[in-house]
């Protein structure tokens, strides 16, 4: 029982996390309709770019470098989603959910190489946000994770707010319900789209900076992370804020019990990304909506 | 009847055979090493290829090629090492699995919209990888699977590789160019402009798609198999993404619409990152901007519109005509069909 109640711990907090990055994936995809293949890559970017903040203004605090780093992928998020992304709701493209899902796959690719070209393939660690381990009673839990984890509730917390209770938010669902109404009482819809896309990646890069104390970043640190969110945006139903909070955790629950009570620990690291797979495979099988998904035209 | 005639009939076979010539004169040519390049040049080209055909002509996205190619190898390499099966049938074995794996996932994924396949296949490939790397007591992991060369250790030379690997590629794609042009071929576009057109005409949409990605899946596995007996050692690396991002830039630059000019892409871009290789990482960054520019400025890739200029055709306005007198020919198609 303890044993199980540590392991459900970990998952947790890990899940909330997940939770964190896969909501960005599922903002973007409820309002633009576009799966963002390039996600990963945005975490990636706000792991290296927290380091480079840290090591070269020595003294900034660790959360303003998190929060800097969330600003400045936003930032070429919007200036991607301009010149790539716009032009498909412009009708300029021909098969736009053919080409939605190439561009970001080739963003992707390319911002990995150039991750590889211009940090090379070592490891970079920023330093911890606190050192040492906190006890739980349960069980301990490393500092660095169990700040992550909270800060992702806080920023959870926070974006559900923006979406419930500001104009912005409001349009935001107005356009993800219906584009066409959502232009007939003023909202621009073209202008949502490169906002829900800026604040996603932000907020996949700001997972990935608050996650870059505990697993350093390398070019394909961005690999596991974006497919553990696709099986979450799947199981939470694509397009639901509140399925990709609950997904996230569950994913995080998964994973800890997966590889806690694998017959073979030491291959249960390993496969603790495989057990994903399966409940995607199983979703799709039985329950192709996910928990909250709703048909789309 | 064909309805995407893209050049005139006799300038596309013309060109094909003087290329095929080229092909098979090039060794002459060749020191060793360029020997090398090219048959690593013929087997991404069969890779873009089949890839094409997936996309280009069914519209759907698979991002785990490189999966299937490792199928392929991989149960060939592991076979010949645990029980020493002839690499020739290895590699029909291997194919076959990739076969049987494509059958699965696809009847699992294609039920549904295209994006579905495109995540189902980026995580089914990832997780590959990590089982491939992480049961190193029966894969070698990261050390590398040593494969038996498919002509024996005595053979040194090259050349019967770049003979085979170049015999590959031009049967498959003589397959795949017969799959595309056939009333398949027909369904698959008839799909992909509108699945529920298609759909409501009497198509058995799901059984296209998963048809069409079950061969291409056994394309890749062949490749996987002879590229294992060609370069004798396997590691987990060969399906890492960037290798698949690899493959796709290939297809899309050299255009995703047509199997020879994915194929020529292919062997082009192959050649230029060992033409390139001072800029190091850097080349891949080119090819990766290339990629994108190519996806938002020339949808039909960089192959297929200078093989057009060259014979002053523009298929163009055939192609992208208006839906109705397209849904015409194909009603005129399914007909005759």
């Amino acid at each position: 029982m303890q044993y199980f109640m540590a392991l459900a711990t970990t998952g947790l907090i890990m899940g909330i996390i997940y939770a964190l990055m896969a909501l960005g994936l599922t903002l973007i995809f409820s309002i633009l309709n576009v799966i963002n293949f390039a996600h990963g890559e945005f975490y990636m970017l706000g792991g290296y770019f927290s380091y480079f903040l840290l090591t070269w203004f020595t003294g900034l605090n660790p959360f303003i470098a998190v929060l800097v780093s969330g600003l400045m992928v936003a930032l070429i998020g919007l200036i991607f989603e301009y010149f790539f992304l716009r032009p498909m709701h412009l009708g300029r493209i021909e098969r736009p959910p053919e080409y939605a899902v190439l561009i970001t796959f080739g963003l992707s690719f390319f911002l990995q190489n150039l991750a590889l070209a211009v940090f090379g393939p070592y490891p970079h660690r920023p330093p911890s946000f606190f050192s040492g381990a906190v006890d739980l009673g349960i069980t301990r839990v490393s500092a660095d994770r169990l700040t992550a984890s909270v800060l992702s509730l806080v920023l959870m917390a926070l974006l559900l707010l923006l979406i419930n209770k500001t104009w912005i938010g409001k349009a935001l669902q107005a356009v993800s319900q219906n584009k066409d109404a959502a232009a007939v009482v003023g909202i621009n819809p073209l202008r949502m789209n490169t906002i829900a896309f800026a604040l996603g990646v932000g907020l996949a890069s700001i997972a990935g900076a608050l996650l870059a104390p505990s697993f350093s970043i390398v070019p394909d640190v961005g690999a596991v992370p974006s497919i553990r969110s696709y099986v979450i945006i799947v199981l939470g139903g694509m397009g639901s804020l509140p399925g990709s909070i609950l997904g996230g955790i569950l994913i995080g629950l998964v994973e800890s019990f997966g590889a806690g009570y694998f017959p073979d620990p030491s291959r249960g690291l390993t496969y603790k990304t495989a057990f994903g797979l399966v409940i995607f495979a199983l979703v799709l099988l039985f329950k192709p909506t996910g928990f909250f998904g709703r048909r789309r035209s | 009847m064909k309805i995407n005639r893209r050049f005139p009939f006799q300038a596309k076979w013309i060109l094909a055979g003087v290329a095929l010539v080229v092909a098979l004169l090039a060794p002459l040519a060749l020191e060793s090493y360029w020997l090398h390049v090219f048959i690593i040049a013929y087997f991404y080209a069969l890779l873009a290829s089949s890839w094409a055909l997936l996309a280009g002509y069914a519209g759907q996205f698979s991002f785990g090629h490189m999966a299937f190619m490792a199928i392929g190898g991989y149960t060939s390499g592991l076979l010949g090492r645990y029980f020493n099966t002839p690499p020739l049938l290895g590699i029909l074995l291997g194919t076959l699995l990739a076969g049987i794996t494509g059958l699965t996932i696809g009847g699992l994924v294609l039920r549904f919209k295209a994006s579905y396949l495109a995540l189902f296949t980026i995580a089914f490939s990832e997780i590959l990888r990590m089982v491939i790397k992480g049961e190193s007591g029966i894969t070698r992991g990261d050390q590398g699977l040593s494969v038996a060369p498919l002509f024996g250790t005595e053979v040194i030379s090259r050349l019967p590789y770049y003979y085979t690997m170049l015999a590959v590629l031009v049967i498959c794609l003589i397959l795949m160019y017969w799959l595309a042009n056939s009333r398949v071929g027909l369904f698959l576009r008839a799909i992909r402009e509108d699945e529920e057109a298609a759909a409501a005409r009497g198509v058995d949409v799901v059984k296209f798609k998963v048809l069409t990605f079950v061969v291409t899946s056994m394309i890749a596995g062949l490749a996987g198999g002879f590229f294992a007996h060609y370069i004798t050692i396997l590691t987990p690396n060969i399906l890492i993404i960037p290798q698949m991002g690899l493959v796709i830039a290939m297809a899309i630059i050299g255009g995703v619409e047509s199997l020879i000019a994915a194929a020529v892409g292919g062997v082009i871009i192959q050649i230029s990152l060992e033409w390139l290789r001072q800029f190091e990482a850097w080349r891949l960054v080119i090819f990766g901007a290339l990629l994108i520019l190519t996806l938002r400025f020339a949808r039909d890739g960089l192959v297929t519109p200078l093989l057009q200029r060259i014979f002053g055709t523009a298929p163009k306005a055939e192609l992208r005509t208006d839906v109705s007198s397209n849904a015409a020919k194909e009603e005129v198609n399914l007909d005759e069909a």
